[in-house]
C-alpha cells in the first residue's frame, strides 16, 4: 500500500507540474473558471431574491447545500479524473488498458495517477466561496457536532460522487461507449444535491433516494446542521446515515470495477 | 533443459456480440449479449526454452496476438494451460508481469505526455530497479539505441522509430528474462528497422534474453530468428527451424534477364518464364534441377544478352505460398 501510495503521488506531481508549465494562463483559467460557475449562483440569488425562499429554506443556507456540493464535486472531479468518462473510454477502447496490466502495480492506483485535472480548482474556489458565503447569511446555531459534520459530509460526498464514477469507468469494459444515462446520477446528481430536496416532485425525490442515494448525503445532513424541520418526515437517524451509503456505495464500486478488470481480462478488447 | 513457457492444449474463444450503434445503442450492448462464436486460439501447445529467439508468424487474424496476451496474462484462456517460469500469468499478474517485458509496436508503454527520461525514471520506480543496475542498463541502451537525441522529448513528439527505440528501452530496464515483441519493426524506415533488429540481437546475444517476436516482416524472421511457429486460423501449423522451412518449401531462384533484341520465343529447358516484358524476361528454375552458372551460359548461347540478375525467391513469397496453398495443412 504504501509503495502503491508512493507511486500515486510520483504520478500526481508529474501531472501537476506539467500542467503548471505556464502558470499565468493556468491561474486566469481556474479564475474564469470559478467565475462562469459562480454566475449560475448569482442568478440564482437574484431570482430567490424575489421570493425571500425557497421552500422555506434561506438564500444563506441553499448556499450552504450548493457550496458544499461544488466543492466536493470538484475535488472528486480533480482526484478521480482518471476516472473520468473522457479519459477512461479511450483506454479502453484504444488498447492502452493492456498497458496498465502489463505494469507490476496496482492498477486503481495507476488509473488515479493517469490524470489529474487541476483546472478543477475553479470549481473547488467557487463551491468554497459559496459556502463562505453561505456560512455568513445563514443562522446556523454551531455545535461541536455540527461542525465536526461538515468535513465528514465533505468526504462523504467525495466518496459518493467518486464511486459514481467508477461505477460509470466500469461500464465501457462492456459498452465500450459513453453511457450519457449516467450523467444523470453523477452531474444531475450534484445538481440536485444543490437545492433543498423537498422542493423536488416525488418522482425524482425517490430516484435520488433509492437509486441513487444522493439525498442522505446533503438534504438530510443538512436539516440537522441548519435544524430545519424535515417536511418529508423522515425519522432523525437519516441524517447521519451519509458514512455509512458514501463507504458502501465506494466500496460496491470497487467490487464491480474489480469485476470489470476480470471480465476485460477473459474477454479481452 | 526447463522450458521458459509451456503452454499445453491452449484455447481461446471469442464472443462476439452484436453491436448496436446510436441512440440507446450503449445501453441495448449492455443488455443485449447475442454473440458467435470465434476460436481465435484452437488447442495450441509449445515448449520455448531460455535463449531461444522465436519468430510467431501468421497472417492477419490468425490468433498471434490472441496468444501473445494469453502469454502475458492479459487474458485468461478458455482451456489449456500456460506456465512461465513458475507462474501462471493471468493468476499472478503482479508478480508475474516483473519479469518480462513486452513491446507492441502498435502502442506505446511509455506515457503520452512525459519526456522519455521521465517515462524510464518512473518506469525505475514502478520496477523497484535498483539505481546502479537502472544506470548501467540505461547508459548501454542509450549508446545502442541512440537515445540522447530525444530523451527530453514528450513521447507524443517522437517519430514512429524513435518510439520504438525508446519502448525497446523501457521493457528492458528491469532486465527481463523473457520479452515479447510484438511487430516490434512495423511502419519503420529501412535504416530504423535494421537498428531496431541489431537491438534485437544483442539483447538475445550478449544477455541471453529469452525472445518470443510476431512480425510480418519476413526479413525481420530472416535476420533474427532460427525457429519460427507458423500460426494460422488458431492453430500451429509448423514449428520449426527456418532455414528447414525455406530448403523444404522455397528453393526457388529468380533469373531475370535482359536481353540485347526481342526474341520471339526465349524459352530454355529446365527454367520457367513467370514475367515477360518486351525485351525483359525473369526465369523461375530450381536449384536441384540447374545450377545458375549453367542456365546463364546456355541462355547467352542462344540469345545476346545485355544484364542478368540471380536472385533466391524471395522468403516472403515463400511464406505468403505456405498461407495461399495452405502448403502445410496435410
Amino acid at each position: 500500500m504504501r509503495r502503491n501510495l508512493s507511486l500515486l503521488f510520483r504520478l500526481l506531481r508529474i501531472q501537476i507540474r506539467s500542467q503548471l508549465q505556464y502558470p499565468a494562463s493556468f491561474v486566469m483559467e481556474v479564475l474564469s473558471q470559478a467565475m462562469i460557475l459562480g454566475f449560475f449562483f448569482v442568478a440564482f440569488a437574484v431570482t430567490l431574491s424575489q421570493f425571500g425562499d425557497i421552500g422555506g429554506w434561506t438564500l444563506g443556507e441553499v448556499a450552504l447545500l450548493w457550496g458544499l456540493a461544488e466543492f466536493s464535486f470538484g475535488m472528486m472531479d480533480m482526484i478521480f479524473s482518471g476516472f473520468d468518462y473522457d479519459a477512461f473510454g479511450p483506454l479502453v477502447i484504444k488498447g492502452t488498458f493492456d498497458q496498465l496490466l502489463l505494469r507490476p502495480v496496482n492498477i486503481t492506483m495507476q488509473v488515479l495517477g493517469s490524470r489529474f485535472v487541476l483546472r478543477r480548482l475553479g470549481k473547488i474556489i467557487e463551491g468554497l466561496i459559496i459556502f463562505i458565503i453561505g456560512l455568513s447569511l445563514a443562522n446556523v446555531d454551531w455545535t461541536l457536532g455540527r461542525i465536526l459534520y461538515i468535513p465528514v459530509l465533505i468526504f462523504c460526498q467525495v466518496l459518493f460522487f467518486g464511486s459514481l464514477f467508477i461505477f460509470g469507468a466500469t461500464t465501457t469494459f462492456w459498452t465500450k461507449e459513453r453511457l450519457e444515462i449516467l450523467n444523470v446520477f453523477t452531474y444531475g446528481g450534484s445538481e440536485i444535491m444543490s437545492y433543498p430536496m423537498h422542493i423536488f416532485p416525488r418522482a425524482i425525490r425517490l430516484l435520488f433516494s433509492f437509486v441513487v442515494p444522493a439525498i442522505f448525503l446533503s438534504y438530510f445532513p443538512m436539516v440537522y446542521i441548519l435544524d430545519k424541520p424535515n417536511p418529508l418526515n423522515m425519522p432523525v437517524f437519516t441524517s447521519f446515515l451519509a458514512p455509512f451509503i458514501a463507504i458502501s456505495m465506494f466500496w460496491l464500486s470497487l467490487k464491480f470495477w474489480r469485476f470489470g478488470i476480470k471480465n476485460y481480462q477473459s474477454t479481452g478488447s | 533443459m526447463e522450458a521458459i513457457i509451456k503452454a499445453d492444449r491452449l484455447s481461446k474463444d471469442y464472443k462476439i456480440y452484436k453491436d448496436h450503434k446510436g441512440y440507446l445503442g450503449a445501453l441495448r450492448n449492455l443488455f443485449d449479449r447475442r454473440f458467435t462464436l470465434v476460436h481465435a486460439v484452437n488447442d495450441v501447445s509449445f515448449r520455448i526454452y531460455p535463449g531461444e529467439l522465436i519468430g510467431y508468424i501468421g497472417p492477419n487474424g490468425a490468433g498471434k496476438s490472441t496468444t501473445i496476451k494469453m502469454l502475458t496474462g492479459l487474458l485468461v484462456p478458455t482451456s489449456g494451460e500456460v506456465q512461465v517460469n513458475e507462474f501462471i500469468p493471468w493468476k499472478d499478474r503482479k508478480d508475474y508481469v516483473k519479469h518480462i517485458g513486452a513491446v507492441f509496436g502498435q502502442r506505446t508503454t511509455l506515457w503520452w505526455d512525459l519526456p522519455v527520461r521521465d517515462s524510464l525514471e518512473l518506469l525505475k520506480h514502478i520496477y523497484e530497479i535498483p539505481s546502479d543496475r537502472f544506470k548501467q542498463n540505461l547508459d548501454s541502451f542509450r549508446a545502442i539505441l541512440e537515445l540522447d537525441a530525444f530523451m527530453d522529448t514528450p513521447v507524443r513528439s517522437l517519430s514512429l522509430g524513435q518510439r520504438m527505440r525508446a519502448d525497446l528501452c523501457a521493457a528492458l530496464l528491469h532486465d527481463p528474462k523473457l520479452i515479447f515483441l510484438d511487430e516490434p519493426t512495423i511502419g519503420l524506415d529501412v535504416v530504423a528497422k535494421q537498428r531496431v533488429r541489431e537491438f534485437i540481437q544483442f539483447i538475445n546475444a550478449k544477455r541471453g534474453t529469452t525472445i518470443l517476436l510476431t512480425t510480418h516482416d519476413t526479413a525481420d524472421i530472416a535476420k533474427l530468428c532460427k525457429r519460427i511457429m507458423i500460426i494460422d486460423h488458431g492453430k500451429i501449423l509448423y514449428d520449426g527451424e527456418f532455414d528447414e522451412l525455406i530448403k523444404y518449401y522455397g528453393g526457388s531462384r529468380v533469373l531475370s534477364v535482359e536481353f540485347a533484341e526481342f526474341y520471339q520465343d526465349p524459352t530454355i529447358d529446365q527454367a520457367k518464364i513467370i514475367q515477360r516484358d518486351g525485351v525483359n524476361v525473369i526465369y523461375s528454375f530450381k536449384r536441384e534441377d540447374i545450377s545458375a552458372s549453367k542456365l546463364i551460359h546456355q541462355l547467352s548461347e542462344k540469345y545476346r544478352i545485355r544484364d542478368l540478375e540471380v536472385q533466391d525467391q524471395a522468403i516472403e513469397d515463400v511464406i505468403r505460398d505456405i498461407y495461399e496453398n495452405q502448403l502445410l495443412y496435410n
